[in-house]
């Protein structure tokens, strides 16, 4: 196109230059360029300028009146079948007229001249005439123009107005008989009713027969058969066979000459025989270059050779590898897979009567097998000693002295015995058992010298005699009743020491139990006749009391009455008759607590629940330590003397031994009783033993040294079983204890007896 | 911290690849992958972590060694394979049209031929790897040599097994390899020594083989395609290395006569040939003629060894000779020199150059042994000419190429019989020339004296025992010694047949007791059980008397209050105890309703003393309890898993001696 953009603009920049121009020069530059390039230039000058003359004419006409002028282009119907050349070439030349005639200067508001410039026709290039007048209210309903004349505007911000209404009349009868391609809505640019032209109804149709809209397209064409079926009967054409059909190739001739001759000469042999040689294979000496051997890698593992013959495998073994009538019978119900060996020992006279062997493909298919399909693994042969496993123990005769055998045997409880306890000085042994009565025997002899009746109906659980070296008291738990005992069996002045001590908190009690509403336990007289066989106080806690243990200065007493959710474990203070629960809610202690036990010098309170065991700092009321025992449901615990170690016995056969330094995992599990272990003890006196008793009737005793050295590892051995308790409905020995010097052993046994091993 | 290793990327996870992942990778079918396997000698692995290599599934896989797989994927013998599969194609589409000629045309010339040579090499990169692993190629060519031919079993195959089977014999008696063999019920086991190494093979007896319908004979045919191969391979360097021809002159003829390995003739390799070692055409000789007289034939076969020179191993030795090139090989004595203070430097020990040479292998070198014809005339030879023996002749039935077929020979030393003692046959004197003549009619007379008659065990008993023993055990119709295996040597603590097994009196006592039990019984188990059931018993009165351990135990004995606190004395009382224990014993008995035997004043001191022994016996077991508690749950698996193997050696044993014992008495009691 001869005007282009570039030319344009500095047309307009010459025109503002210097105006008012008249044009004719200006087009000379477009001109003269368009000489040498090409003929449409000459064309389009040509054109160029009868249209100036048009122009000038039209400008005469409508100079005044700007809008029409804007509006030329578009609006001008006659000027669209124009050609483009035409359009644009007079587009700039009104511009430059339009702008030098329109400035208008006006005083602004500030005084000074303000040049208002007409409105730009930007004139594009392209042919918008097509594009179709458009509304530009945008997605707004139209009912909101519904009282203004016109519907909306244009892209030049021109009202676009309504098209003129019908009556109300005419709208019904377009209602009653609806035109041809009535739609029923308006168009939303113009406002009027929106209907489908003829073709546009055509193109609906076709769409709803799913068939292709183009214009012309003919779904069902007439067939073009460009084969027919019918043989025609006479030749297309007229012409002889060629008589090259007739005569043989002379190519193929000279291809067959070229065999005949080289079978001729010998080249080439029809029919070679079968090539036998190929099946032999050609031996040569693969192992010509010595290569070093394989080189032994993890990964490639020979087969193993298949064993040498043994002696039983001979024709004629020693009389002695000939199997037994019962043997050869039992290899014979064996299941060949099973069997150890795949033949039986045979004898014969001479080597004559040795019949053919049947086995021999088999054997060798079975390891032909093997070799090509059992999966192949370097197993280590250790080749050791199995001495040399054991491990190396003390001499149990270092190890002594531990009790060995039963040297007394305590009768007289009726029912089991379900407690036992040795006294501090060493004298005496207290038991408590199902029959309510708490009795106290001579340990050497076995002769019971004082005997209480404490309960009818329930069972004395647990019997311990206050640790601290002054004044002999025995607490014992009956039923929810604890009961302080001083047993009139030692002489008068110690007698009395222990009362007094018992005794000496009865004032503080009436002053603390006033003011409280709930308290765990009740501190009273026992009745007289008690009071006669040496009791002297009773506490009442609210549920039954399994276990009772003393603080190691004998002034607390701890109590677990596990039934008692809440306040299963209670914390007696003998010199003011104080019970507290340290532990108010069951949350605290997570579980329901088995036993309880005192550190034997720290201020350290160790509860056992059924799973864990917990070691509450007293002193600062916190908790300081899980341990883990791994246990299901652990029975009892005892502490090592010294305070580092725990042993723990649990129902589920195991006894755990945790080192407090080491983990909160069991150091040493031992497992060798047949049913639940009972009761578990440390030996308190100075001799580096232990014990544990079951439901199996045994006791098992161990030897436990701990070094002062903190990098070693206790020494724990076996030493002993202890048999001598019957086991009574499954109940073995319940309770065991050591002699607090000797390295003598006290059990009580569900058989009804107490026993002092020695 | 270290690096977070990723899961699946080392290790088992990339080592291990199942059976199914292989097969794809390689893309063939699951029979064609085994074949590889079993060319390529691919095994499957056993992963430590199996549920690591399976990624993770626990479902049963069969591993196999990644690298090995990787390797196989440009394997020639899996291109082979790929091409015999679109070459069967070809040939069905051949034989489905019905054009025979054209697929004959094409199973002659273009079927894909497998060649392993390379294999071999890979396998074995060193001779040494491939002798390791010959025993199974050995054993199984043995097996197939002596296999009829059907429908599975190409003749071919048969005749090439057979074929190398000799040639491999021929190398052994050669080279004097053989050291000991076996006759066992499966066959008879040869041992030889190969650079080194001892290979050990099978052979089955000369019988029909039974051929088992549930065997597949495409596996056993494809191991014995490799094994022949590594065999030809292994024969060709063994054959070199002794500077002979490899393959041996082959006299077709020959073997259709069953000569056996006569039919073989080894050839000393020339110069020339040593450089470029073609093989020679074998060149057939023309005896084939048929022989009128035996006596000619007699005559054409002492011809033959003549030009022979008897054996081939002279001809070979002689071509040396000739060539000049013998020197002594073997080595030198190194004599340590004096010096003139009279000491010498350190002394290294002399190696001698095979210490089975000379006199080991050389037995039979003076024999001339005559086999007759119910011996197993194969393995005879076999053994005979591996260990020197030079002249063997037997009889005609049992085929061609013998030294004789004369049995009234008066040069044979010993004959090998087989064949029960007939009372009623005079011996035949010493056989003169006229006997000669004669032919082989003196066996029908009986035996030729001047002759040692032995039956083959001599000969393999000879052979293990590596000298030679002394006939008179395994003369015609004797009862022979019992045949050992050579490869079993009695360990320490093992049960050893040859020596004497010992025989002290209580062992004596019991088994005179056992022997008691059984007359009643009769059956030998039920008396073990007696003893042992009485052995309890007493331990039980032993601990009762034991006392205070465990008589607590008993709640009629913790009863008596009394008894209870007091502690016997262990020793002091023990007469008085034992009174005790023995009215208790009667009193026991007699509520039982047994009748009571009381232990006579001689067993008293034998049962203190058993008593006591078994107090020390208690005491180790109560320390080993404790022992055994002490270890760790593994320590005390494995402990027990050894002890269980000792245990049930100790018992094969002690049966074993048992029943010798037993043998032994009752040999005494029937000669006296």
């Amino acid at each position: 196109m001869a005007p282009s953009a570039t030319t344009r603009k500095r047309s307009r920049a010459d025109a503002e230059a210097e105006k008012p121009v008249v044009s004719d020069d200006e087009f000379e530059i477009p001109e003269i360029n368009g000489d040498d390039s090409s003929e449409d230039d000459d064309f389009s000058t040509g054109d160029e300028q009868s249209e100036e003359d048009e122009e000038l004419s039209s400008e005469d006409e409508g100079e005044d009146d700007e809008e029409i002028d804007s509006d030329e282009v578009p609006s001008d119907d006659e000027a669209l079948p124009k050609t483009n050349g035409e359009v644009n070439g007079d587009a700039p030349t009104e511009d430059q007229e339009d702008v030098a005639d329109e400035v208008k200067i006006v005083t602004g508001a500030d005084g000074n001249p303000r040049y208002i410039y007409p409105e730009i026709d930007p004139v594009y290039d392209s042919d918008d005439t097509d594009a179709e007048e458009t509304n530009t209210i945008g997605n707004i309903p139209l009912e909101y123009y519904e009282n203004y004349p016109h519907v909306g505007y244009d892209i030049n911000g021109k009202r676009i107005m309504r098209p003129a209404a019908g009556k109300a009349l005419d709208t019904l009868l377009d209602s009653i008989e609806l035109p041809k391609g009535w739609t029923g809505l308006l168009d939303k640019n113009s406002g009027a009713a929106l209907n489908l032209t003829e073709e546009e109804l055509e193109i609906v149709k076709k769409l709803q027969r799913s068939e292709i809209t183009d214009d012309g397209y003919d779904p069902y064409p007439d067939m073009v058969e460009y084969f027919t079926n019918t043989v025609e009967q006479m030749p297309l054409s007229s012409a002889p066979e060629p008589k090259r059909r007739f005569v043989p190739s002379k190519h193929e001739q000279k291809r067959v000459m070229k065999i005949v001759k080289g079978i001729r000469e010998g080249r080439i042999i029809p029919r070679k025989p079968e090539p036998e040689a190929a099946d032999e294979p050609e031996f040569h000496d693969v192992w010509a270059d010595d290569a070093p051997p394989k080189p032994d890698h993890i990964m490639n593992l020979p087969a193993p050779k298949l064993p040498p013959p043994v002696h039983d495998e001979s024709y004629n073994p020693p009389p002695e590898y000939l199997p037994s009538e019962k043997e050869k019978k039992e290899w014979e119900d064996q299941d060949p897979e099973d069997r150890e060996k795949n033949y039986l020992p045979r004898s014969h006279k001479a080597l004559r009567l040795v019949p053919g062997y049947n086995g021999s493909t088999n054997e060798r298919f079975e390891r032909c097998l093997d070799l090509y399909l059992a999966p192949r693994v370097r197993r280590n042969k250790l080749n050791i000693d199995p001495a040399s496993l054991l491990p190396s123990l003390p001499n149990p005769n270092d190890l002594k002295p531990f009790p060995t055998t039963c040297a007394t045997v305590y009768r007289g409880h009726e029912g089991r015995v379900r407690s036992v306890a040795a006294d501090p000085t060493g004298i005496w042994v207290a038991t408590g058992g199902d029959d309510g009565t708490i009795r106290v025997w001579e340990i050497l002899t076995g002769r019971q010298v004082w005997k209480l009746k404490a309960s009818t109906d329930e069972a004395v659980d647990s019997v311990t005699w206050r640790p601290a070296a002054e004044g002999r008291i025995l607490a014992a738990a009956c039923g929810n009743e604890i009961l302080l005992v001083v047993p009139p069996i030692f002489d008068h002045e110690e007698e009395s020491q222990g009362k007094e001590i018992l005794s000496a908190g009865f004032g503080y009690a009436a002053n603390k139990q006033q003011g409280k509403k709930e308290v765990p336990g009740t501190w009273s007289k026992p009745d007289l006749n008690l009071e006669e066989e040496g009791v002297v106080v009773t506490i009442t806690v609210r549920k039954t009391v399994k276990y009772i243990a003393w603080h190691r200065r004998g002034d607390y007493l701890v109590s677990v009455s596990p039934e008692d959710v809440r306040r299963a474990v209670c914390i007696h203070r003998i010199s003011t008759h104080l019970s507290q629960t340290p532990f108010k809610e069951k949350s605290v202690t997570k579980g329901i607590p088995q036993r309880v036990q005192f550190h034997p010098s720290k201020p350290l309170l160790f509860v056992a629940t059924k799973r864990y065991i917990r070691i509450y700092d007293l002193a600062k009321a916190e908790l300081s330590k899980t341990l883990k025992p791994g246990a299901r449901w652990i029975s009892s615990i005892d502490i090592h003397p010294q305070g580092d170690n725990l042993i723990v016995g649990s129902y589920d056969k195991r006894l755990l031994w945790h080192d407090l330094d080491l983990s909160t995992k069991p150091y040493r599990t031992l497992r060798y009783h047949d049913k639940g272990i009972r009761a578990v003890a440390f030996h308190h006196g100075g001799f580096p033993l232990f014990c544990s008793s079951s439901d199996d009737g045994t006791v098992q005793i161990f030897h436990g040294r701990i070094y002062g050295d903190l990098m070693e590892n206790a020494l724990i051995a076996p030493l002993k079983v202890l048999k001598g308790h019957r086991v009574t409905s499954h109940l073995g020995v319940l309770d065991v204890d050591w002699h607090p010097k000797q390295p003598w052993l006290f059990s009580a046994g569900a058989d009804g007896t107490a026993r002092l091993w020695n | 911290m270290g690096k977070i290793k990723k899961k699946g990327v080392a290790g088992n996870a990339r080592n291990f690849i199942t059976r199914t992942q292989a097969v794809r990778k390689l893309q063939i079918s699951l029979p064609d992958f085994r074949r590889l396997c079993i060319f390529k000698g691919i095994y499957p692995r056993e992963p430590r972590n199996k549920k690591k290599a399976n990624k993770g599934s626990t479902a049963p896989a069969t591993f196999y060694y990644t690298k090995d797989i990787q390797y196989l994927l440009h394997e020639p013998v899996l291109q082979k394979f790929r091409e015999h599969k679109s070459f069967s194609k070809k040939l069905s589409r051949a034989l489905g049209r019905g054009d025979f000629s054209d697929a004959k045309r094409l199973e002659s010339l273009h079927k894909p031929r497998i060649k392993l040579d390379h294999i071999i090499k890979e396998r074995y990169p060193a001779f040494i790897d491939a002798v390791r692993d010959l025993d199974d190629a050995l054993s199984t060519i043995f097996l197939f040599a002596n296999l009829p031919a059907n429908r599975d079993i190409p003749a071919s195959t048969i005749a090439t097994c057979a074929r190398l089977a000799h040639e491999f014999q021929h190398w052994v008696i050669r080279k004097r390899a053989l050291r000991r063999s076996f006759l066992s019920i499966k066959g008879i086991y040869y041992g030889a020594e190969i650079q080194g190494q001892e290979v050990l093979w099978l052979v089955p007896y000369k019988f029909a083989q039974n051929v088992p319908a549930d065997v597949d004979f495409r596996i056993m045919l494809t191991f014995l395609d490799f094994y022949t191969t590594l065999m030809g391979f292994v024969l060709f360097k063994l054959y070199t290395m002794e500077n002979l021809v490899y393959p041996p002159r082959f006299d077709k003829t020959l073997d259709e006569q069953g000569a056996g390995l006569r039919a073989f003739q080894l050839e000393g390799r020339k110069v020339a040939q040593v450089e470029a070692a073609p093989p020679v055409p074998t060149k057939e000789r023309d005896i084939s003629r048929p022989l009128a007289t035996i006596e000619a034939k007699i005559k054409e076969i002492e011809e033959n060894i003549q030009r022979d020179g008897g054996d081939e191993d002279d001809t070979v030795a002689a071509e040396f000779a000739d060539d000049g090139e013998k020197v002594n090989e073997g080595l030198d004595e190194f004599v340590p020199v004096r010096s003139k203070d009279g000491s010498t430097g350190d002394i290294l020990p002399q190696p001698t150059a095979d210490t089975n040479q000379g006199k080991l292998t050389n037995i039979f070198a003076d024999f001339t042994v005559f086999l007759s014809r119910e011996t197993p005339r194969e393995p005879l030879e076999f053994i005979l000419r591996s260990f020197g023996c030079k002249r063997i002749g037997w009889d005609p039935v049992l085929g061609e190429g013998s030294f004789t077929t004369n049995d009234a020979d008066p040069s044979i030393t010993h004959q090998i019989v087989d064949r029960p003692l007939i009372a009623g046959l005079t011996p035949a004197p010493p056989p003169t020339d006229n006997d000669t003549e004669m032919g082989n009619s003196t066996s029908a007379k009986g035996k030729v004296l001047g002759r040692i008659y032995v039956q083959p065990q001599y000969i393999w008993d000879c052979v293990n025992a590596g000298r030679i023993l002394r006939p008179d055990a395994y003369a015609q119709g004797a009862e022979l010694p019992p045949h050992l295996s050579p490869w079993v040597q009695a360990k320490p603590g093992e049960y050893d047949p040859t020596a004497p097994v010992a025989d002290n009196g209580e062992s004596e006592s019991d088994e005179e007791y056992e022997d008691a039990a059984e007359d009643v019984k009769m059956v030998t188990n039920a008396t073990d059980d007696s003893e042992d059931s009485n052995d309890e018993d007493g331990d039980e009165e032993e601990e009762e008397w034991n006392g205070m351990s465990s008589d607590l135990e008993d709640p009629a004995d913790s009863d008596d209050g009394k008894k209870t606190g007091e502690n016997p004395p262990a020793s002091d009382d023990e007469q008085s105890d034992d009174e005790d224990l023995q009215h208790q014993r009667e009193l026991e008995a007699e509520a039982a309703g047994r009748p009571y035997t009381a232990p006579t004043a001689a067993n008293g001191k034998k049962s203190q003393a058993k008593r006591k022994a078994d107090k020390a016996q208690k005491a180790r077991d109560e320390e080993l309890d404790r022992q055994k508690a002490m270890m760790t749950k593994k320590k005390r698996k494995l402990y027990e898993r050894m002890e269980f193997g000792n245990k049930k050696r100790q018992d094969e044993k002690e049966q074993l001696e048992r029943k010798r014992r037993k043998i032994e008495r009752e040999k005494r009691k029937s000669k006296d």
